[in-house]
């Protein structure tokens, strides 16, 4: 996800707090909306596009937090950089296994044996790094983080 | 990482364009924070945190867009040509890291491949470094920065 979804509703002369309501819920479906694939881990895009998603939705909330009640909405933001936190130790992973595969064509054979090596190293800690991300969607399903996040800033306008 | 400078002055009941011009200045400022340290191409850590306030400062340039002509839309161009060529600065770091700590590692193996790819990977990184730092030379020339909040207030 290289550009920004479009947000339908905002508008210049509207309230910053109508509008503010309107983008955080709507990265936030965004950032949701990539769950499953990365849950299934089998194509790395969903973890970045999930992770992209969470970091606008994360400068949304920064530049927006004095629109809401300060305690619900630091919970959730805290929940917010949680999931950033937590993609994003997956996804530095999938880069760097990605990055040496695309080297292991341009070495020598021999050249190529210690990095297939490193390779393998890293996909080890790949699944290691996903199991605290696939735990933490689980603790959130279970905790109706989603729809309480949903309630508490769809409410506000 | 840095955290976010927290944003002040703000009007919920105000419009959203009127509170573009409030927060979007201290975006701006925050990237520029970090400007004194990119002449030294060790400040790995700060380059890291400039990138990261000039992918804040992109993604709220892009939900404020709506606020502002098309020309915006360039300004917001040449934030994304930044936070690339830094991302591939930060890219070659980490990849660096891995590299070293791997060989560490394996003390008494030889890792041809790692050699190599550490001596390629240190030339690509001086290289998108040296990119980088003419980029934004270049740009601070032709006045990018009062451009930017010269657009912002409108």
């Amino acid at each position: 996800m290289s550009t920004a979804i479009e947000v339908k509703g905002i508008a210049p002369d509207k309230t910053l707090e109508t509008c503010a309501k309107l983008i955080i819920v709507s990265y936030f479906r965004e950032m949701m909306s990539h769950k499953e694939g990365a849950i299934d881990g089998t194509d790395i895009k969903f973890v970045h596009d999930m992770r992209v998603a969470s970091r606008r939705l994360r400068a949304a909330m920064d530049n927006f937090a004095d629109c809401f009640k300060k305690e619900p909405f630091k919970k959730h933001y805290k929940q917010v950089r949680t999931i950033t936190r937590t993609m994003g130790a997956v996804r530095d992973l999938d880069v760097l296994i990605e990055r040496f595969r695309n080297e292991l064509q341009t070495l020598s054979e021999v050249e190529q044996g210690d990095i297939q090596g490193l390779i393998e190293h890293l996909q080890q800690e790949r699944e290691e790094a996903r199991k605290p991300m696939v735990n933490l969607f689980t603790e959130l399903d279970a905790s109706d983080f989603g729809t309480q996040f949903l309630t508490f800033f769809e409410a506000k306008a | 990482m840095a955290k976010p400078q927290k944003i002040t002055g703000l009007n919920p009941k105000h419009s959203f364009h009127e509170n573009a011009r409030t927060i979007l200045p201290q975006k701006v400022e925050e990237v520029y924070t970090w400007e004194q340290f990119i002449r030294d191409p060790e400040r790995r850590e700060e380059l890291h945190n400039m990138r990261i306030s000039i992918k804040r400062l992109r993604y709220t340039m892009e939900f404020f867009a709506i606020n502002y002509d098309k020309h915006f839309t360039d300004f917001i161009e040449t934030i994304i040509d930044l936070q690339d060529i830094l991302g591939d600065v930060h890219d070659n770091d980490v990849v660096l890291e891995v590299l070293t700590e791997y060989k560490e590692n394996r003390q008494s193996a030889e890792l041809p491949g790692v050699d190599t790819l550490i001596a390629r990977t240190s030339e690509a990184r001086n290289a998108d470094y040296q990119a980088f730092l003419e980029r934004w030379e270049q740009l601070s020339a032709a006045g990018f920065k009062q451009k930017l909040l010269t657009i912002i207030a409108s």
